[in-house]
């Protein structure tokens, strides 16, 4: 045991030093939060200055009502979100009234400016032209005033009562209410939903490779320089393989420590959604199984690699599985119900990436809770023994790789 | 005492060791020679309880050899490896622990091996910082500095300097008298004719001669001379009476045959070349390497 501890510990603390290990722990969630956050960010962010809008409306019917609806939108400082001009200037042409818009645009004397059109009597055909693909928010804000005017209007024609209209415009928002187990409403937002696991994925799967890699590589490197003959001389396999996965393992709960750490800071910062965080127990319980078994997986596999090509290559294969719960997300979280994650959720290459998934999208059935957690825990415990079979000889073995016969051969041996 | 009998370890479509029987006892180094792929690694490999015999005993202290002797075997595989981008200090402590010192002895215990192999200046440098010759002195420390009852070195000058060579083949007797079990694997014979008491030579797997060096080389002795002339001396390759001619640079060795003595042969020859040395050798165990390794092909 105390022979465990100081493999243990040895494998922990020349992984620690190492600068890359400092720079995947801080890089990597910088970087996948960084890549997550920063378009929502921007796509919702607020205006902050006041815009000036040109309206060219050669139907001539709708600029009043453009200018009032429009410039209704405050900013959040209480000035008016958008300048609305009259590009209209009778004496010219269409044409013309057109070059000039332009040419206010080229001059940045305005934003853009909305055209209304009308090709054919009752149809209204209006384009937003600016000096760059607008503004998602813009656009929606032209649209919905467009379409309230028009309507509007041709309630009007057919003689209806201009209050009953008000109230019809009224919006109705629909807000997204999950019903959680203990009976407390949970807003659910898909992009929350989707980021949060989809973060916890790619950290997983980024932990998995880059200890599996570190872990193989290591292998490598005893076995090719003999180092293992001096420690198996010192030590028994086992003891080396328990040493090697515990202090593995700790080097991953640190990691993962720091990363908590880091997230929580940035939900008090109020960078990250609290929400990421409304099931993080039953995720580190997924997160922690599917490391341990991965790891254990490697150890197999680096006793039979002999090169650090063939290794990178497995690794990442191996942990490219992970992945799998990316590509079934949208289907899966329209639809939790759906076969294929039913299936994912019992194979223990899948099963924590998807119960990642599946936690975050609706409660879990405690009956799934356990099957998965006992999937996960046998398969660790049968992969430390097949691992440990191979271990115990492929460690030893040297020259080329070893045909699965081979493989199946020491299994049955040991 | 390392008693080993009947030691047989075949793999897959072979047999590394087949039935090997040795002693080895404190006190004298014992020297286990052979051609490369003899199966002097795979017998290491077995004593140091790396891998199973076939078949076959090893008894250790009169007790079978088991994991429980981990920490009596000090051993210096003929690869060298040491984690290279690791501080000197650290492997150490870590090579230590696997040997079951406490933390804070292994340090200890480095630092004296640090400074008696003159290289205390490096312990905090990384491993690959070291010259191939410093590394393998790193490596010699981990194999002695528990010390061990039992000490396997494969090879252990290769990679030295002749100044360290002294001083590692020092310390190795240094070992000796302090009654240690050693094991030292060599294909080189000038250094196990210099260091080893008793030698098995084995080739293929199997005991080619075995016993004290001494006897050994009174065994092989035979007729030998050698002889330096100038002159042309290809005459003697068959000339009466000379066996085996074989030369060098600068002078040659004969064997005679056993019915013509040294001093009847240099009276034959005396008028025939200029002899400038001539003296009656035992034959170096080189020698009896090559000629009984070609009497016992594959």
């Amino acid at each position: 045991m105390k022979k465990i501890l100081s493999i243990a510990k040895w494998e922990f603390v020349e992984k620690v030093k190492t600068k890359t290990f400092i720079i995947s722990l801080i890089l990597t969630p910088i970087i996948i939060i960084g890549f997550s956050i920063v378009p929502t960010l921007l796509s919702t962010e607020e205006d902050t200055r006041t815009k000036v809008i040109g309206v060219l409306d050669i139907t001539g019917f709708y600029f009043d009502n453009i200018k009032d609806a429009l410039e209704e939108y405050k900013l959040e400082d209480g000035q008016p979100n958008y300048i609305v001009i009259n590009l209209y200037k009778k004496k010219y042409e269409q044409g013309n009234n057109k070059t000039s818009a332009d040419k206010h645009i080229m001059q940045k004397k305005i934003e853009g400016y909305l055209l209304i059109n009308m090709p054919v009597p009752d149809s209204l055909v209006a384009e937003y032209r600016s000096g760059s693909i607008g503004n998602f928010n813009d656009l929606k804000k032209f649209e919905a005033v467009l379409n309230k005017i028009r309507i509007r209007k041709e309630l009007l024609n057919s003689g209806i009562n201009p209050d009953m209209i008000s109230s019809l415009q009224k919006n109705v928002q629909i807000e997204q209410i999950r019903i959680e187990e203990s009976g407390k409403e949970g807003k659910q937002d898909f992009l929350i939903v989707f980021f949060s696991s989809f973060i916890f994925i790619i950290l997983l799967m980024m932990m998995v490779i880059y200890s599996g890699q570190m872990l193989v590589r290591s292998l490598i490197e005893e076995k090719s320089n003999k180092l293992i003959e001096v420690l198996i001389s010192s030590c028994t396999p086992d003891e080396l393989l328990t040493g090697k996965i515990l202090g593995l393992s700790s080097l991953g709960l640190t990691q993962i420590f720091v990363w908590v750490l880091l997230g929580l800071a940035l939900v008090g910062g109020a960078v990250v959604p609290p929400e990421m965080f409304e099931n993080i127990l039953l995720i580190l319980l997924y997160f922690v199984l599917g490391f341990v078994f991965y790891t254990t997986l490697f150890v197999g596999i680096g006793s039979i690699v002999t090169t650090e090509q063939e290794a990178q290559q497995i690794t990442t294969y191996l942990s490219l599985t992970l992945m799998l719960p990316i590509v079934i997300a949208m289907p899966a979280i329209q639809n939790p119900d759906v076969l294929i994650l039913k299936i994912f959720s019992y194979i223990p290459l899948t099963i924590p990436s998807v119960m990642l998934l599946r936690v975050n999208i609706a409660p879990v059935p405690v009956v799934d809770l356990l099957v998965t957690v006992s999937i996960m825990l046998i398969s660790i415990y049968i992969m430390i023994k097949l691992s440990a079979k191979i271990f115990r000889i492929g460690i030893l073995s040297y020259g080329g790789r070893p045909t699965i016969k081979e493989i199946i051969s020491w299994i049955k041996s040991g | 005492m390392l008693l080993v009998k009947n030691l047989t370890k075949k793999f897959k479509n072979s047999v590394a060791v087949n039935n090997l029987s040795f002693n080895v006892v404190p006190g004298k180094i014992f020297g286990l020679l052979g051609p490369n792929g003899a199966g002097k690694t795979t017998t290491i490999r077995t004593v140091l309880n790396i891998i199973k015999p076939t078949s076959g005993t090893i008894i250790f202290n009169g007790k079978p050899i088991t994991n429980q002797f981990f920490n009596q075997i000090g051993y210096l595989p003929e690869e060298r490896g040491l984690y290279r981008r690791s501080k000197v200090i650290d492997v150490l402590k870590y090579f230590a622990e696997l040997k079951n010192l406490s933390s804070t002895k292994a340090i200890k215990t480095a630092d004296n091996w640090l400074k008696r192999l003159k290289i205390e200046h490096y312990r905090n440098k990384r491993i690959e910082e070291l010259s191939k010759g410093n590394q393998q002195k790193i490596q010699f420390i981990t194999a002695v500095f528990h010390d061990p009852d039992l000490l396997i070195l494969d090879e252990p000058f290769t990679g030295f300097d002749p100044i360290n060579q002294q001083e590692i083949k020092e310390l190795i007797l240094s070992f000796v008298s302090s009654g240690k079990i050693i094991i030292l694997s060599t294909h080189q014979m000038d250094t196990a004719e210099k260091l080893c008491d008793e030698i098995l030579l084995m080739n293929n797997g199997k005991e080619v001669t075995s016993g004290d060096l001494g006897e050994i080389k009174k065994r092989f002795g035979g007729n030998n001379i050698k002889l330096q002339y100038s002159g042309n001396g290809e005459f003697l390759k068959s000339f009466p009476g000379v066996f085996q001619y074989e030369s060098y640079s600068n002078y040659a060795e004969l064997q005679l045959n056993d019915d013509v003595s040294p001093s009847e042969f240099l009276h034959n020859i005396v008028d025939k070349i200029e002899i400038k040395h001539f003296s009656v050798i035992e034959p170096t165990l080189n020698k009896i390497f090559i000629d009984l390794i070609k009497e016992h092909p594959i």
